[in-house]
């Protein structure tokens, strides 16, 4: 009885540790292949925007590490992404993190101005191919996918009365009406642009903020995890972090079309 | 049969907590590992942070000036382009989220207030028609402007109120005085006009249109011409 009693408790153990080990070395896997996923990304960037040098008219390499070129350069990629939104009728946003403004304009005309109080960018901006980023900034980026705590358009339904009987005339809306605004904005080239509310108003709101993160975290997770266990390296999505008042977060989330343009200068 | 004692018993509940609270832990660990562990990893500067040279010699290049000189051009050119989309006339903004109008003169603020835009209501008939009444948003223009405008009732007015919908030439259809001294025209119907509701000023409650009260109204009908754009947002 007690070596049977021994024996399955070192069945039991060793299908633990075995246990362990597998879990070990898939998060090691998993590890590894998400953390590939950046330079892959790079890689794709860099076939699409790198500089290719024009034979007739070399450049010195030394200029992508020149701050006069590469300060002109962001003026001028920001500037560009702007002139091509400004030439339609819609609304765009503009984002400058050096201001710590974000700017709602319709045709060159800011029709509102918001201030940033909390920025968190991904490392691929501060990396050292910047005249990649650059030259992939130089157009607008565009709105491929929103996922928001608050309606786009808030829209409500009233059945028509069938007669003057039914007719019960419209009251005061309810102003009062709250939510937290938190949403996420993914870009068609795969930047996540997070824009959280700032202000604390009412209690319950930073959990709700934390909650919306830790969803969206979850996501993204998954995504990664669908393309790890089909052996292939993840899409890695850079992402810009921003908290901005609640009031400037719901105007820019409802101003904005469904696949609104943003142009960014960091 | 031999009974446990009482000490087993507890060493055996207190071993089975132990385990559970041990899965806890290991299941809360793997979470924070794959959703803030990994896209933190993820972060580690893979390329390196750009290092800046300014180099002396660089700067003496001939071809360095050049590159320096054609972009600076090129800014300069976005730059003039950029500012021509501005408009130098008169302008209306609104602020359909907050309900809220600007206006200007020159690029110069000569005006605030609270004016009402759409309920953002879908009014639904049971034979299916349906009309939704939300204050469209971009870049519009003036494209007429009337003195002690009449309304004329679309057929939603009367569906609203659970009225027949009479002939498109029916008399009952014009109403006068409802819409205020003037009405600016945006377009496809929609109109800037005043309002005798003026306690829903600031709150979205109209069918599309854009209401005011009357001295807004007055002001902005004389400062704005026909052509004058109107950025709604």
């Amino acid at each position: 009885m007690e070596t049977e009693k021994i024996f399955i408790s070192a069945d039991r153990r060793a299908k633990i540790i075995a246990w362990i080990v597998i879990v070990i070395f898939f998060l090691i896997y998993y590890t590894v292949m998400a953390m590939l996923a950046p330079a892959k990304k790079m890689e794709t960037l860099r076939r699409e925007y790198g500089y290719k040098q024009d034979v007739n008219n070399p450049t010195d390499d030394r200029i992508f590490t020149d701050s006069t070129y590469l300060d002109l350069l962001h003026k001028k990629s920001f500037l560009q992404s702007r002139v091509t939104m400004a030439a339609t009728d819609s609304i765009y946003l503009s984002i400058s993190l050096p201001d710590s403004t974000l700017k709602l304009e319709i045709s060159g005309v800011t029709v509102h101005r918001a201030q940033i109080r909390r920025i968190n960018i991904s490392t691929l901006f501060s990396g050292s191919d910047n005249y990649i980023i650059l030259s992939m900034l130089s157009s607008p980026l565009t709105i491929s996918r929103n996922f928001s705590s608050i309606k786009k358009e808030p829209l409500m339904i009233r059945m028509a009365p069938k007669d003057t009987s039914e007719y019960v005339p419209d009251i005061i809306p309810d102003t009062a009406d709250y939510e937290p605004v938190n949403y996420i904005m993914e870009m068609d080239n795969g930047i996540r642009l997070h824009i959280y509310q700032e202000d604390k108003l009412k209690p319950g709101d930073g959990l709700y903020r934390s909650l919306f993160d830790i969803y969206h975290r979850m996501r993204y997770a998954a995504k990664i995890f669908l393309r790890v266990i089909t052996f292939r390296v993840p899409e890695y999505q850079p992402y810009i972090k921003l908290r901005i008042p609640r009031s400037d977060a719901k105007i820019i989330y409802r101003a904005l079309p469904e696949k609104g343009q943003i142009a960014l200068y960091f | 049969m031999k009974i446990p004692d009482d000490g087993f018993l507890k060493r055996e509940v207190f071993r089975k907590g132990f385990n559970r609270l041990l899965i806890l832990i290991a299941a809360i660990s793997l979470l924070a590992f794959l959703l803030y562990c990994v896209p933190a990893l993820q972060e580690v500067p893979f390329t390196g942070k750009i290092i800046i040279t300014n180099s002396d010699e660089l700067k003496k290049d001939v071809l360095y000036k050049k590159q320096i000189t054609l972009i600076k051009r090129d800014i300069q050119r976005l730059s003039w382009r950029y500012n021509s989309y501005t408009s130098g006339q008169s302008y209306m903004v609104i602020n359909t989220t907050d309900n809220l109008f600007y206006l200007y003169r020159n690029k110069k603020l000569i005006r605030q207030g609270h004016c009402s835009t759409g309920s953002f209501k879908m009014l639904k008939t049971e034979e299916g028609r349906s009309w939704i009444f939300k204050t469209p948003k971009g870049k519009f223009w003036i494209h007429g402007k009337t003195e002690n405008p009449p309304w004329r009732r679309p057929d939603w007015s009367f569906v609203e109120e659970g009225l027949p919908i009479p002939p498109q030439d029916h008399y009952s259809r014009w109403e006068y005085g409802v819409l205020g001294d003037y009405a600016l025209s945006l377009g496809d119907g929609y109109l800037i006009h005043g309002t005798i509701y003026k306690r829903f000023l600031g709150m979205p409650v109209t069918h599309g249109c854009v209401r005011l009260n009357d001295d807004d109204l007055e002001v902005i009908f004389n400062t704005l011409n026909i052509g004058s754009k109107v950025f709604i947002f």
